[in-house]
């Protein structure tokens, strides 16, 4: 019976207000001895524990390689959540969360390992009356994905729900993205299957379609009438973190443009839809990411650290660092002009950068607007004034500035740049869920809107492999820019091109 | 935790010289911190306190501008002063944000209205509302219903917060503030702590449904907000209700059975009001229930 029928038959409902309560299941984490599951999943599972979020009957089951045993997992994941969780560590807490945790060490191609899991997973099911369903979490690199869907596919509960959420990278291209969709829907409907992006699970990304959508302000300026143009920043000041293996392979193109960077570009270009339901979204999100598309590979530029200083410390070239190839190609900075060839966004460019060992961790949608058409101080007067600026911070700061000129105080008229904030944990000091929180509560009530389809990801590759292909043809001098800067001389000559530059960070 | 930066003190004020104090206040923080204080509200919070309540209404409002960052306008009414004036206190409260070099800051202005001040406060508070947000009214003990100071603060404000818990001859106040209710919305904090029961009691549906005797071991108010609401929801005038007189909710009998415990910890004072500040609607299952309990 859904909520509003309940609500009709029993008139005590009306009016209370009720937790979104995820039904009773068990949550099974492939890859739980991994640095996921260690840094953001069991943190991410303990502060739910910890507001009494998590199912009343909930089980955790840890599958991985790793030899051990309840007991030896319960106390790597406890060490865990005091290290990365932000809550405080509370022993009553985490004893409700460790008594309904299980760890099944077995390799994922054993025939024998899989029945040996299903049998415990029943087992806690029928121990805790869990009805049958299932999360089943995927923290595990694509190449072992097929070996357990197959498995999951094969033994699935024949009551409840089954829900399984896929980590990125999700495929290294069309063709392999669109092979790994056909082997998910030989076992699973698109409806149980979850491709999770976390930055879809950051408050302040999902504060965007707030900021869009629930103020009357700025929809009807959101154009290119009044927009100049769009600059989308995702900086990283870290290296590859011993990431060699799967950075060589995916580079900052797959790594943050093909998922985040499109994701934000996504949300910030979308129309409204009509409502707030996971395909409603998505079907925006598609049409925004079918009309993308790049001018040409001069409008692509890449680039690869070299060494230089991160906060004073002088670290290692990209080429040094262990596991990577001394001559490697790999590309640790994308820069790119892009266009949505549609009515509200034509010949609006949207300037995207990303990268590794860049000045300062920054995530960042800055909202150009157009100059004010006749300022009608003196030249001198307005020197200092700058275009508005909406600037969305979606870490670190998070929040949304409004660059305005103001008049400087005194006898002249002079014109001056200032910032109008909003911080957020000023205004809501709450604490901001992680995004693990967010999304492993939706996948547990079946709510699929921050999450992508297979077609948002069809055209995401689409595009990636449009640039990947153009790059066949050259072969950039890497190292092209210094570990601190804001990346090779290229990017900002991509901007200087059409009479722009980045925003001063 | 909040740092309390500075403060100032004023007799016989005017509000422009509270006004000029918060000024002060505001650009002596930047020159503690390098760069100005952020300035953050989501309302304006007032609170009426008469002589008795100063340190409960305090100790509530401790760490509220934390979590709900707003100008607190206390109105402590002295009408008994023997003089006629203002006297002022405006301090700010700053709280530090993680990884921002700034501090959010709010104001907390205390007002002691002697004598005839005490029968305008809407012309007192009304300069201090911050524009464009919602005013929060707390009130604390029985409002003195029919009264000027009573009528004109409600004029001004959205939402108004009582706890009818602290009030004597229940039932009868209640039909005196189903009259404020097409003014402004209202909260009732003994409403609020009732929640996690009613939530209990609607999951008990539909044997529920024909209870012919409830009891309830609590306060009078939550007793008759109880039994009112199933009056109201369940369309029943009928509902008997015993009371035994307790400081908090502590249990609910239906036809002499014990109804199981809901489950949860019961919220901190502080959670219950920092609740009601969230809300902006009126609450229509409240009001049926107060209206009911009159009954």
């Amino acid at each position: 019976m859904t909520e509003a029928a309940e609500r009709q038959k029993n008139p005590l409902l009306e009016g209370l207000t009720f937790r979104r309560t995820p039904d009773p299941c068990a949550l099974v984490i492939f890859g739980a001895s991994g640095d996921l599951t260690h840094k953001k999943l069991m943190p991410a599972l303990y502060s739910l524990a910890f507001r009494q979020l998590l199912p009343p009957r909930f089980a955790i089951v840890g599958v991985a390689r790793t030899q051990g045993d309840d007991d030896s997992w319960r106390e790597d994941m406890k060490q865990a959540v005091q290290k990365y969780a932000r809550d405080e560590f509370r022993q009553d807490v985490w004893d409700g969360l460790a008594a309904n945790m299980h760890y099944a060490a077995t390799d994922f191609a054993d025939e024998g390992g899989e029945n040996a899991l299903e049998e415990l997973v029943g087992r806690c099911d029928s121990e805790q009356n869990l009805g049958g369903n299932r999360v089943y979490y995927l923290a595990v690199p694509p190449s072992a994905f097929p070996t357990i869907v197959e498995a999951l596919g094969k033994r699935r509960s024949a009551t409840g729900w089954t829900r399984l959420i896929v980590e990125k990278p999700f495929g290294h291209d069309l063709a392999s993205a669109r092979e790994l969709n056909t082997m998910l829907w030989a076992h699973f409907q698109e409806s149980e299957i979850f491709r999770i992006d976390h930055y879809l699970g950051k408050e302040t990304v999902q504060n965007m379609l707030a900021l869009r959508f629930a103020n009357g302000v700025f929809e009807p300026i959101w154009n290119r009438q009044f927009i100049d143009h769009v600059q989308i920043t995702v900086a990283e000041s870290i290296g590859i973190e011993g990431r060699a293996g799967y950075y060589e392979q995916a580079g900052a193109i797959r790594d943050i443009f093909q998922n985040h960077l499109l994701q934000l570009l996504a949300l910030t270009a979308m129309e409204p839809p009509i409502d707030f339901t996971a395909d409603s979204v998505h079907s925006e999100k598609v049409k925004v990411l079918k009309a993308l598309h790049t001018p040409g590979p001069k409008s692509v530029v890449r680039g690869q650290y070299g060494r230089g200083f991160v906060e004073g410390e002088e670290v290692p070239a990209y080429r040094e660092e262990a596991g990577v190839a001394a001559n490697s190609m790999t590309e640790t900075f994308v820069a790119a002009k892009l266009f949505v060839d549609n009515w509200r966004w034509a010949d609006t460019p949207f300037y995207v950068r990303m990268g590794k060992r860049l000045a300062r961790r920054e995530t960042t949608i800055a909202i150009q607007f157009k100059r004010a058409p006749h300022p009608p101080f003196e030249e001198t007067a307005a020197e200092g004034l700058r275009p508005n600026v909406l600037l969305v911070h979606v870490q670190p700061d998070e929040g949304v500035s409004l660059a305005i000129g103001a008049k400087v105080p005194g006898q002249g008229m002079t014109i001056q740049t200032v910032h109008m904030d909003f911080l957020y944990g000023g205004a809501f000091r709450t604490g901001m869920p992680e995004a693990y929180e967010r999304l492993i509560l939706d996948t547990m009530l079946g709510d699929g809107t921050l999450f992508t389809r297979a077609d948002e990801v069809d055209e995401q590759w689409l595009l990636v492999d449009a640039i990947v292909a153009a790059w066949t043809r050259d072969r950039p001098a890497f190292p092209n820019y210094a570990a601190g800067t804001w990346g090779p001389p290229s990017s900002e000559e991509l901007l200087r091109r059409d009479g722009r530059s980045w925003r001063r960070n | 935790m909040a740092s309390q930066l500075s403060e100032w003190t004023g007799e016989d004020v005017r509000l422009a010289d509270v006004d000029r104090a918060i000024a002060e206040l505001r650009a002596g923080t930047a020159s503690t911190t390098g760069q100005p204080s952020l300035r953050t509200s989501v309302m304006t919070h007032m609170a009426w306190v008469p002589e008795g309540w100063e340190d409960a209404a305090r100790a509530a409002l401790s760490g509220m501008a934390e979590r709900h960052p707003s100008r607190t306008i206390l109105l402590f009414p002295e009408p008994n002063a023997g003089s006629d004036g203002i006297d002022a206190t405006v301090a700010l409260e700053c709280y530090a944000v993680p990884g921002v070099e700034r501090e959010v800051c709010s104001e907390v202005i205390e007002l002691h209205l002697r004598g005839m001040r005490a029968k305008a406060p809407a012309s007192i508070v009304e300069p201090l509302l911050v524009s464009d947000l919602p005013v929060f009214l707390r009130w604390r003990g029985e409002p003195p219903w029919g009264a000027q100071e009573l009528d004109q603060l409600v004029g001004v404000t959205d939402r108004m917060i009582v706890d009818s818990t602290e009030w004597d001859d229940l039932p009868h106040p209640y039909r005196q503030l189903s009259g404020l209710f097409d003014r402004a919305a209202v909260s009732d904090i003994a409403w609020a702590r009732t929640s996690r029961w009613r939530a209990l009691l609607a999951s008990l549906w539909p044997d529920v449904a024909d209870v012919g005797t409830v009891r309830v071991h609590g306060t009078h108010a939550q007793a008759l907000l109880i039994v009112g609401w199933l009056r109201s929801r369940l369309g029943r005038d009928d509902i008997a209700l015993e009371h035994v007189d307790l400081p908090r909710l502590e249990g609910i009998d239906l036809d002499g059975e014990p109804a199981p415990f809901p489950p949860g910890d019961p919220p901190m004072p502080s959670d219950v009001l920092s609740d009601e500040l969230d809300r902006f609607t009126r609450d229509p299952i409240y009001e049926a229930a107060l209206l009911a309990a009159v009954q």
